[in-house]
């Protein structure tokens, strides 16, 4: 078998080259280790971490990691950008950033009616209304527990690990082998957690696990975790290319990606935990983080006038993304900065085809929480997205967005380089994509999936004479 | 096909020099530049055409194939006439006729 040095030195042409004295020398050296060695068996314990009992060489100095020697951002300049108390990437913080709950969230509020009665109904009774998001949910719905995100203590004696940096290399191999378009490692911040989450899961109503009149918990989240792991798994291009955004196919998109997603995070905390490291996966059905900060602190991304989604030099926000906590030593890598708040600024691209009117036409960002951003009304999004009578769900701001709607050519990576570099230039590359109607158009040629209009409006029988609100408690949780 | 359109751009490319090579050259050393210079400028955007109008048509994007026809394929017909007005190819009236005037 060839051998590897620590520095990935190919070992198997090396010929024993020794004078007497040196053989000497070293034969002493040899038994003075095996003396050693018996004394003490820590030290052979200790051994069980080196590179060579791992039977592992060290990617090349400056590798991403070993499946992907080098991050793809698509052509965009990318510059790295800071994590402090002032700054999260090239998000400003401008005083205390509170952690928020899942109870006030979007989707939650739909749950218990109070953005309306339609978008009540047609949220929980999504599983009925559409075919193939059933599908996706049905699947989701096994791994939404707390058991699947939780899951089991971690192994007693925690197994010896390489060093931070070349751990970090391999878990980010370890999340492409499961299948992951994008990986970051970012240092927790505190305020990414929820202050309390809900249960049942707005997972769990929307796969129809429970009674939509179940009444809601609100949980306080108490785990605090010095990393978190993030992947990404792209949404289907083509499919993005022939939909409006808003069609039969828009949920799905979302579902396929988060079933990808949840799946790679929860085999990768149990990986973790059974290495001996505490280990918690934070997936669409099961969260008790936001992945919008997260995601910048993975070096992921840039938060984008939509608000909340936060987009990716090569894929725009075209993913959805799942993490995974952990006290695992690793070394997290640096928020980027490719230009995203000056694009932003000028394109207004999102903000003139959402149909539910929901991102904002401001200028600059502006104070929200203690920190800067586009203060889009996600009641508005959320009431669109869930009472949708065209269609299930929206996803038009990631289809028409200049980032999320290319595929792969010399000319998109040419463009994303002239638009990551100002205002003026972001301003350009609007035009272009303006000029070449990329976004807007749909390529019907693609247009694979079936839609069953007569499904889109919500089901007879609903609103149900019975109607429940929600209660809170303080029970703690993991 | 991609791999075919590269490997016919290079050998066009060099053909196009060779047929050229005798009009480009000019007494004057700048109009020599000016041509070649020329010459690789129209060569590049008419290949840039030609890869951006087959890669959005094979994707499907047709305003962007049918805006990039006009877009690139008029600025190489522009610099086309151009580049053969310099070299002679077209707006010189024949030495033949003007010695039978004569």
């Amino acid at each position: 078998m060839v051998k590897f040095s620590k520095e990935g030195v190919k070992m198997e042409d090396k010929k024993p080259n020794l004078s007497r004295r040196g053989f000497l020398k070293a034969g002493v050296a040899a038994a003075a280790a095996g003396v050693i060695g018996a004394i003490n068996p820590d030290v052979l314990k200790a051994e069980n971490a080196s590179l060579v009992s791992l039977d592992y060489a060290s990617p090349a100095n400056g590798n991403w990691c070993k499946l992907v020697p080098k991050v793809n951002y698509g052509g965009a300049a990318v510059r790295y950008a800071e994590h402090n108390d002032e700054w999260l990437g090239t998000s400003k913080i401008v005083g205390e950033v509170k952690n928020i709950s899942e109870y006030d969230n979007g989707f939650t509020m739909a749950i218990r009616g109070e953005l309306g009665e339609v978008p009540r109904w047609n949220y929980v009774t999504q599983g009925k209304r559409d075919p193939m998001a059933s599908g996706f949910g049905y699947a989701i719905g096994f791994i939404s527990t707390d058991q699947a995100v939780v899951g089991p203590p971690p192994r007693k004696e925690k197994l010896p690990v390489p060093d931070p940096e070349i751990m970090s290399k391999h878990i980010k191999d370890t999340c492409y082998y499961m299948r992951a378009d994008e990986v970051g490692i970012g240092k927790m911040p505190p305020y990414a957690y929820y202050s309390h989450r809900i249960s049942p899961t707005h997972g769990d109503y929307a796969t129809g696990k429970v009674d939509p009149l179940l009444l809601m918990k609100e949980i306080p989240v108490t785990e605090r975790l010095p990393y978190v792991i993030c992947v990404a798994v792209e949404q289907h291009l083509e499919t993005y290319l022939a939909s409006t955004g808003y069609d039969g196919i828009a949920k799905s998109q979302s579902y396929r990606c988060y079933h990808a997603s949840a799946n790679i995070s929860i085999m990768l905390a149990q990986y973790i935990r059974s290495l001996g490291y505490r280990a918690r996966a934070h997936h669409f059905a099961n969260y008790a983080s936001v992945m919008g900060p997260i995601l910048i602190a993975c070096g992921m991304g840039e938060l984008t006038r939509t608000g909340d989604c936060v987009a990716h030099p090569r894929m725009g926000f075209r993913n959805k993304v799942a993490a995974v906590t952990t006290d695992l030593p690793l070394v997290p890598d640096k928020p980027i900065d490719f230009g995203m708040l000056d694009f932003c600024r000028v394109c207004k691209k999102c903000s003139d085809n959402c149909p539910g009117k929901a991102i904002s036409f401001d200028d600059e960002p502006v104070a929200y929480n203690g920190y800067l951003r586009w203060n889009s009304d996600f009641k508005k999004c959320a009431a669109f997205r869930t009472g949708n009578q065209e269609g299930f769900s929206c996803g038009r701001c990631i289809k028409v967005c200049p980032w999320s709607s290319k595929e792969d050519s010399w000319f998109h990576e040419a463009g994303v380089w002239i638009g990551s570099h100002g205002k003026q230039s972001a301003s350009l590359l609007k035009q272009i994509d303006d000029m070449f109607g990329y976004g807007t158009e749909e390529i019907t040629k693609y247009k694979w999936w079936l839609e069953w209009p007569e499904l889109f409006p919500m089901p007879a029988g609903y609103p149900p004479t019975q109607t429940a609100q929600p209660t809170q408690t303080t029970q703690p949780s993991k | 096909m991609g791999t075919f359109l590269v490997f016919l751009a290079g050998i066009l490319f060099l053909a196009g020099g060779l047929f050229l090579k005798t009009r480009a050259k000019h007494e004057l050393k700048w109009r020599t530049i000016l041509n070649w210079t020329l010459y690789v400028v129209w060569y590049a955007i008419t290949w840039m055409g030609i890869s951006f109008i087959y890669i959005n048509a094979s994707v499907g994007h047709v305003k962007a194939t049918s805006t990039a026809i006009f877009l690139f394929l008029g600025i190489s017909v522009v610099l086309a006439v151009i580049l053969a007005r310099l070299l002679g190819y077209i707006g010189v009236k024949k030495k033949s006729n003007e010695s039978l005037q004569a």
